[in-house]
Formats: structure tokens, C-alpha cells, sequence
């Protein structure tokens, strides 16, 4: 892959002003960004692996300058047996380790080929497509800390095996499944091949003996299969029947071990018809959709639990001895931490020291700073903002507020796409009315020829099996949810795909939604007595000024500050920072403050909230108002919903001023300005009453009785990520073209459901009265029933491929359906 | 038709051992991972460096 100019070698991002670090390759000097990529693409050429520039198939991750301080924490872990991986024979161990960066197979070869070198590494094998890492090793001839230190070595980052018991068991059941469906297609093949024989015995003449022997072999091929692959069937039917609940796997299991037990029975009599071929088809069959539907499953529940990383792995905790970096999961409460500016904090806990304004975008969505003292409560994900400092852990791990409520987000994730089309209610009673007819249609067929009667029975139960129409849903939601994931958006409630086809209105939030919820600055104002300063000048004092600080308006006057940069930089000194009021610093030998109208000119006319003066000992210089910057694509989104013929309403809580300001540049007519929840959701009753469906986009906590309240919801990133729970789906990347993506997918699983739905209800309708009047052979009506579910996955499949065609070439495929 | 008696059999034998080998390689993760292994095909150099030692790993920690 090559790369643009002026971008780094190894990771492709552009190269800072100033840097000229180079690795040799060929005898040509190529720029890298930092030293950390040096480094990394350093080591790659000289353990000669250098073809990995030329194979892979996108960029590498950026790496870490300073690997010592990971490196320190990992080592920190070595004598942890628990981290070591799951126990193999001669002390050697499994080890699950999730990596950051891996994106395409050249990255799993370097990784491999790397790795495999290592003193006592065994096998190394990379899922390209989960990031996860499996090494066979020995922990007594290499350290945890040193497999950790290898992967970063070539800029990966490993993280700590906690969550990966899990993906374990996924595994293990991946591997089951395909066992039961590999033992079965073989056995199926057999079995068919003597069918072929018998088959035509019965047309052209065969032998007793031969006949018997076909059907010896046939026994004793199916019995295998039967107990290997169909147990899950008998395990999934006594379950249902336990629970008092028949589920579909009841007339299946039914209709396997009747065919095989009557077919035994006519072995052994030696008359009358076998049916081992259909057994083994339908079991294989069976086995195949239950495969397909697994692995569309484990897809979305990966993609789920990288998202749930919310907590920082390590925390730096002070001990009377000093300071050491350990797992936060081991911290207990109690433990003082050190968190440092600009990490999130590791735990639940009370300020100790110090005092630092704190970022609670994650649970409340409101960007602005919070200030927090000693004594206050810091959650757990916030991240700190301004100053070092130290907390008192009350709650970590598990326990934490984050946590809780991430447990419940994704609880709501798992839970099964509904089949709220077919009501829970009515399965058992469908099962019930097939036994029935299947009893019917053997009474009946004793009066006309007793000799078919059990044949056309069993073709009932076979052909009612309503594999595809318990298929066509939940596959469809499947792909569906799938597909929303690589555009960007978590889906938490099936049924809101479907919810949200009959969307006639839909309500933006304003802030945090339609806007960035990062303030701009709108207007510079100078003062009228002071106009030997520029607006150049003062954002670049402003911007000199700001540089020390993290906090969301500093970051807009960093902005500002590159854009009016005229090739000299100013410097600040002895900046200070004062939380929640400003910052005080020297430029040029003059003394600068910068912040909130009280703090630089006490006794200054306080023009308002979102003004920030910049003042020198002479007195104020300049005045600036920061706004709200609007999106890049909501114009556009707004437009393609327009289009559509939806109607558009806003409702902020924001002031009428900054209201219209975004309104008019959207053409959005139907606004609504200073609106409380109670307000918002009265608006939002209104609407549903008059028979509209509402879509409601949001973000923060205050939206969420009324995200709850819409017909469908959809929170924004960077919204509060826990008022989340309340809403069906979730943005996950920074653009509102999702919205329109998402209706669009919603608008094809519509239709994908319909023709499933059509068909599988056409498909039993059609084949129960050929099975009743005996028509249809047990063997025809398993064929025909697997065919028909496999026609409805394969059609729900349609809605993953056509986005990977859409895909840009340079992108690792990643989601390619695997043979099976 | 008395070849059937011992074709069978054999073919019998053969599946068994077809099953045999497809569980396990299952069990020990050869459909894991479809995709990287081919490209080792292109990517293997046939001359690598020599497995790194215990010292040479030992002296360049004492370095950084």
C-alpha cells in the first residue's frame, strides 16, 4: 500500500512540522511521523519481515513513543497465574489476548512470524477478523510481560485477558457447531449414496441380501450422526417440554427418532420401507441454518464487546512505599489512586487532593467542565481535565456506576432480535395443532392403507416444521443489525428496525445532536480603546495561552489559534490555571489573564455566560463569544430526510437566539426554543396523538424520558454513551448521515422480512396438504424444508454482502462469511 | 455383487477416518483462522534471523 506524501511510513498519518526521522529501506530514506513508528518499522525490516509494507492492506496503528511505562505496568502482572491463560499439558498455557490494530492478514503474518520467534512460544494464531491474539506458551521460559512487550514492539496494543473467558466460550461453540455440521454432511453423503442403490433396487430388481446390507450400512451410518449431531435437538425438545413450553425443536425431534425408530423396526421385520436418508438430511440441514443464524450472532456480539471498554486498564495507586501501576480491576476500596491530566478515572471514588475540573460527557453528555473538590464523588470513565490528583477508591471493578449501567446497555444488546411477528403464545399451540394433524392424518390414512399411514405422518412433521418461518425474522435482524454495525450504529431493540419504517416525523435535540456540542468562537471583539491589537493578535495570545489547558473551550482557541498563525508562534510562561475561572500566563514579558468576565477584570460588565475576556495589566483587550458549531453533514441529512417526506421539528432547551441561528441554516420551520423535558415530551404526545410515528434524535441524560417516549430513538456519540440504554439505537461514529443510512437499512429489512415471511408462510401452506394426502415422500418434504430455510437466510444475506461491495477497495475484508 | 461386501466396509473405514480427522482438526483451530495462513505463501522469507537468546534480549533492556 502506498502511501501519500508527506505521511508517515508505518501508520500513514501526516508528518508533524519539524520532524525528520527516517527509516532506511532500499537505500532510500522514508519519513516516518515519530519515534515510536520508527522504531517499529525498524525492528520489522531488521528481523527481516519487511514484505509486510508490501502486503498489507492498510495502514498500521500509530504507535507508542514510550513503551516503558505499559511495559512497567505489564510487568507488574508476570507472577498473576490467573492472567497466564487457560492450562495445557507440560506447563504450557493458553493465552486469549485481545490487540489493538490488527487489521488485515499481513498483520497477522507479522504477528505470527514475530511472535513464533520468541523462547518459549509454541503457536501464535491471529482472528484477523475479532483482533484476537491465541498464544501457546510457556510461562516459565518467557514472561506475560515480554508477550506484551512483542506485540508492542510492532505497535500493537494488547490488552489485559479479563473478558476473554467469553469469547472462549463462543468459540468452543463455534467449534461444536461445526463439528455436529462436518459429522453430519459426511454421514449424510453416505447414507444418500445407499439411498441411490436402494432407490434403484426398488425400480430395476435388487437382491434380499444386497437390500438388507444397504440398509445395514445405511443403520449404522445414521445411528452415529443421530446421537452426534441430533442430541441438540433432543437436549433443545426435553428442555421446552420442562419448561412447559414446546418450542419448534418438539416435532423435530419427534420427527427424527419416529423415522428412525419405525425404520429400525422395518429393518429388523424385514419389510416395508427405511427412512435413514431423510433422518440424516433433515439433521443436516437443520444443523446448517442453526449454524448460519450462530455465526451472525457471535458477528454483532463482538462488535458489542469492543465497544464496552470504558474503563482504563491500569491505574497508578499510591502505596506507603510509592507509586506502583497495577490492573484497576484489582483495585479495592480504599486505595488511593494518582490520576493524571487527561486520563479517565479508574474507579468510583472521593477527591483526596488537589481540586480539577472534570469531563462528564460520558454520563451526561453536557460538555462544559464540571468543577470537583475535595470531597466530592468522581465517577468512575470521567476524564480529568486540569490538574493531578488523588482519589479515595468507594467503588471499582464491577461495582462502579459505569459499569452497572454498561451492564444494562448490554443486556438490551444481547437480548435476541424479537420475532414479534409470531407472538410467544402461539408456538405451542402451533406445535400442539401439528401433532395433532399429524396423529389425524395417521388414523385416517389406517382406513384407506394402513401400510402408508406412518409414511404420510411422518411427512407432516417433517413438512410442517416451520424451520423457515422461525428463520425468516430473527436472520433477517441479524444481517440487519449487522449491517447497521459496520455503518456505525448499534442497534439495542429489534424491533425498531421495524418501528422505524413507519416514521412520519422526526424531533432533533439541538445540542450535542444537530451541533457538535464543542463550542467555536463566532465572533472577536476588540476593545475600542485598545486598537493596537489585532483579531490575529489577541487569538494567538489567546491561543498561547490555552495551549496548557484540556478543557473543550481551550480546544477552540487552539483551533483559532493555528488558523490566524503567521509563522511566528507565541510562547506563554508560568501559565496557571484557575479552575472553572481561567488562566493566567506571561507573553513577552507582560502578565495575560483569560477567562470569565469576574476573573480577569473584577467589577467588568458580566455580558453573559459563553463570553471570555482576554485582559493584560493595562486592562481588557479583547472579548470572545464561543457558539456551538453545527455538524458538517446534518445539512445534508436534514435535506435527505426532507426528501423522503418526513417532517422535521426541533426542540432545544437552549435561548430563541442560538435556536433560530441553527434552524435557518437547516430550513428547519417547526422549531421549538427554551423547551423543558416536561415540554418536550408534551410536544412529543401531541404528535403521537395526532397519529404520527415520532423518530426523536438525541443525546444527553435530559432527552432520555423522552427518547423512552418516541416510537424509535437514537442517540448521537459523544452523547451521554449511558442515557443510552433509553434509546433503540446508537450512533457510534461523529456523523448524522447515519440517521439516513440507518432508515434506508430499515426500509430493506422491511422488505427482506416480507418476502421471507411470504414465503415461508406459501412454502408450509402449500406443502402440509401434498404431505396429508401422502403425496409428498418423507425424504421430498425434509429436502424441501431445509431448501426452503436455507433460501431464507440466504436471502436475509443479501443486506451484509451488498455493503461489502460498497466497500472501498483498500479496506481488509474482514466479515467474509466462512465456508462452511 | 459380492465386491459390495468388502467395498463397503472399506469405504465405511474411510469415512470413519474422514471424521475423525475433520473433528479434529476443528479441536485444534484449523478453521480458526482462514485467511492469514494463505498469505504466508508470499509473504515467508526463506532467510529470517536466528530466534533471539536470552542475553541478546536481556542486554537490550539494560539499554533502553
Amino acid at each position: 500500500m502506498e502511501n501519500a506524501e508527506g505521511a508517515c511510513f508505518h501508520c500513514g498519518e501526516p508528518i508533524p512540522e519539524g520532524t525528520s526521522l527516517f527509516v532506511q529501506r532500499d537505500g532510500q530514506d522514508r519519513p516516518v511521523c515519530c519515534s515510536g513508528c520508527q522504531a517499529v518499522a525498524e525492528l520489522i525490516f531488521s528481523s527481516g519481515l519487511g514484505r509486510y509494507y508490501q502486503f498489507r492492506q492498510d495502514l498500521g496503528r500509530k504507535a507508542e513513543e514510550d513503551l516503558q511505562k505499559d511495559l512497567e505496568a505489564w510487568r507488574g502482572c508476570d507472577d498473576r497465574e490467573s492472567l497466564w491463560g487457560a492450562e495445557l499439558a507440560e506447563g504450557r498455557r493458553e493465552l486469549l489476548l485481545q490487540t489493538e490494530g490488527i487489521r488485515c492478514a499481513a498483520c497477522a503474518w507479522l504477528i505470527r512470524s514475530h511472535m513464533e520467534t520468541r523462547p518459549g512460544v509454541q503457536s501464535v494464531q491471529v482472528d484477523t477478523a475479532t483482533g484476537y491474539t491465541r498464544i501457546i506458551w510457556n510461562p516459565e521460559k518467557y514472561t506475560l510481560s515480554r508477550l506484551a512487550g512483542a506485540l508492542m514492539e510492532l505497535g500493537y496494543k494488547p490488552h489485559l485477558p479479563l473478558a476473554s473467558a467469553e469469547e472462549q466460550g463462543r468459540q468452543e461453540e463455534r467449534r461444536n457447531s461445526m463439528k455436529r455440521l462436518g459429522v453430519a454432511g459426511l454421514g449424510m453423503m453416505q447414507v444418500m449414496m445407499y439411498a441411490v442403490g436402494l432407490y434403484a433396487g426398488d425400480a430395476f430388481g435388487i437382491g434380499v441380501a444386497e437390500r438388507s446390507f444397504l440398509e445395514w450400512v445405511s443403520l449404522m451410518v445414521t445411528l452415529p450422526v443421530l446421537i452426534y449431531s441430533g442430541r441438540i435437538y433432543f437436549e433443545g425438545a426435553w428442555r421446552s417440554i420442562r419448561a412447559g413450553r414446546p418450542g419448534m425443536d418438539v416435532p423435530v425431534a419427534l420427527a427424527i427418532s419416529l423415522a428412525f425408530i419405525a425404520s429400525c423396526y422395518n429393518f429388523f421385520r424385514g419389510a416395508g420401507e427405511v427412512w435413514f436418508d431423510s433422518v440424516v438430511m433433515f439433521i443436516f440441514f437443520l444443523s446448517l441454518g442453526r449454524h448460519i443464524e450462530m455465526m451472525l450472532r457471535h458477528r454483532n456480539l463482538q462488535a458489542g464487546t469492543a465497544l464496552a471498554r470504558l474503563l482504563p486498564e491500569w491505574a497508578e495507586r499510591i502505596t506507603e512505599a510509592g507509586r506502583e501501576t497495577i490492573p484497576a480491576s484489582d483495585l479495592v476500596d480504599g486505595d488511593h489512586v494518582l490520576v493524571r491530566v487527561g486520563e479517565s478515572f479508574p474507579a468510583d471514588g472521593v477527591l483526596k487532593d488537589g481540586s480539577t475540573d472534570v469531563d462528564e460527557a460520558l454520563l451526561t453528555g453536557e460538555s462544559r467542565a464540571v468543577n470537583r473538590r475535595v470531597g466530592d464523588a468522581i465517577i468512575a470513565g470521567t476524564i480529568n481535565l486540569s490538574q493531578p490528583v488523588e482519589i479515595e477508591v468507594t467503588a471499582s471493578g464491577q461495582e462502579t456506576t459505569i459499569s452497572s449501567l454498561g451492564r444494562l446497555l448490554l443486556l438490551a444488546q444481547s437480548k435476541r432480535p424479537s420475532t414479534s411477528a409470531i407472538p410467544s403464545w402461539l408456538v405451542p399451540v402451533f406445535i400442539i395443532a401439528v401433532l395433532f394433524i399429524a396423529g389425524g392424518t395417521w388414523l385416517g390414512w389406517q382406513f384407506v392403507d394402513p401400510d402408508r399411514a406412518f409414511s404420510a405422518m411422518l411427512s407432516v412433521l417433517v413438512a410442517s416444521c416451520p424451520c423457515a418461518l422461525s428463520l425468516a425474522l430473527p436472520v433477517v435482524y441479524a444481517a440487519a443489525s449487522r449491517r447497521l454495525l459496520d455503518d456505525g450504529v448499534l442497534l439495542t431493540r429489534g424491533e425498531a428496525l421495524q418501528a422505524l419504517t413507519h416514521v412520519s416525523n422526526v424531533v432533533f435535540d439541538k445540542t450535542g445532536t444537530l451541533t457538535r456540542g464543542t463550542p467555536e468562537i463566532t465572533r472577536v471583539e476588540i476593545n475600542p480603546v485598545r486598537t493596537s491589537y489585532d483579531e490575529k493578535q489577541v487569538l494567538q495570545i489567546a491561543a498561547a495561552l490555552e495551549s496548557a489547558s484540556a478543557h473543550p473551550i481551550a480546544r477552540a482557541f487552539q483551533l483559532a489559534g493555528d488558523d490566524a498563525h503567521e509563522g511566528t508562534s507565541l510562547k506563554a510562561n508560568n501559565v496557571a490555571v484557575y479552575s472553572a475561572l481561567g488562566l493566567k500566563g506571561v507573553i513577552n514579558g507582560s502578565e495575560w489573564k483569560i477567562g470569565s468576565a469576574g476573573f480577569v477584570t473584577p467589577g467588568a460588565d458580566t455580558a453573559g455566560d459563553d463570553h471570555i475576556w482576554l485582559s493584560d495589566e493595562a486592562g481588557w483587550v479583547a472579548c470572545f463569544q464561543l457558539q456551538d458549531s453545527l455538524r458538517e453533514d446534518a445539512e445534508n441529512c436534514i435535506r435527505e430526510l426532507v426528501d423522503d417526506g418526513l417532517r422535521i421539528t426541533m426542540l432545544s432547551g437552549d435561548s430563541t437566539d442560538a435556536v433560530d441561528r441553527i434552524a435557518d441554516r437547516l430550513h428547519i420551520a417547526d422549531r421549538h426554543a427554551r423547551q423543558t423535558p416536561e415540554m418536550k415530551l408534551a410536544k412529543l404526545e401531541q404528535m403521537r396523538a395526532s397519529g404520527s410515528h415520532v423518530l426523536m434524535v438525541g443525546d444527553g441524560v435530559n432527552d432520555a424520558p423522552i427518547l423512552a417516549a418516541a416510537d424509535v430513538s437514537m442517540t448521537v456519540k459523544g452523547g451521554a454513551e449511558l442515557a443510552n440504554s433509553a434509546a433503540d439505537m446508537i450512533l457510534t461514529s461523529d456523523s448524522l448521515s447515519l440517521v439516513n443510512r440507518a432508515m434506508e437499512t430499515a426500509r430493506r429489512t422491511r422488505q427482506l422480512v416480507r418476502q421471507n415471511l411470504t414465503w415461508a408462510v406459501l412454502y408450509n401452506a402449500s406443502v402440509m396438504p401434498l404431505a396429508i394426502s401422502g403425496m409428498l415422500k418423507p425424504w421430498m418434504a425434509a429436502l424441501g424444508m431445509s431448501l426452503s430455510s436455507l433460501l431464507v437466510v440466504a436471502n436475509a444475506s443479501r443486506l451484509v454482502r451488498r455493503e461489502q461491495a460498497g466497500k472501498p477497495s483498500g479496506q481488509p475484508q474482514q466479515n467474509k462469511v466462512e465456508p462452511v | 455383487m459380492n465386491m459390495l461386501y468388502v467395498l463397503i466396509p472399506l469405504a465405511l473405514l474411510l469415512l470413519a477416518f474422514a471424521a475423525w480427522a475433520l473433528i479434529w482438526a476443528i479441536r485444534t483451530g484449523q478453521f480458526d483462522d482462514l485467511e492469514s495462513h494463505g498469505w504466508s505463501v508470499v509473504l515467508d522469507d526463506d532467510q529470517k534471523p536466528p530466534p533471539e537468546t536470552e542475553e541478546e534480549k536481556e542486554s537490550k533492556e539494560r539499554k533502553s
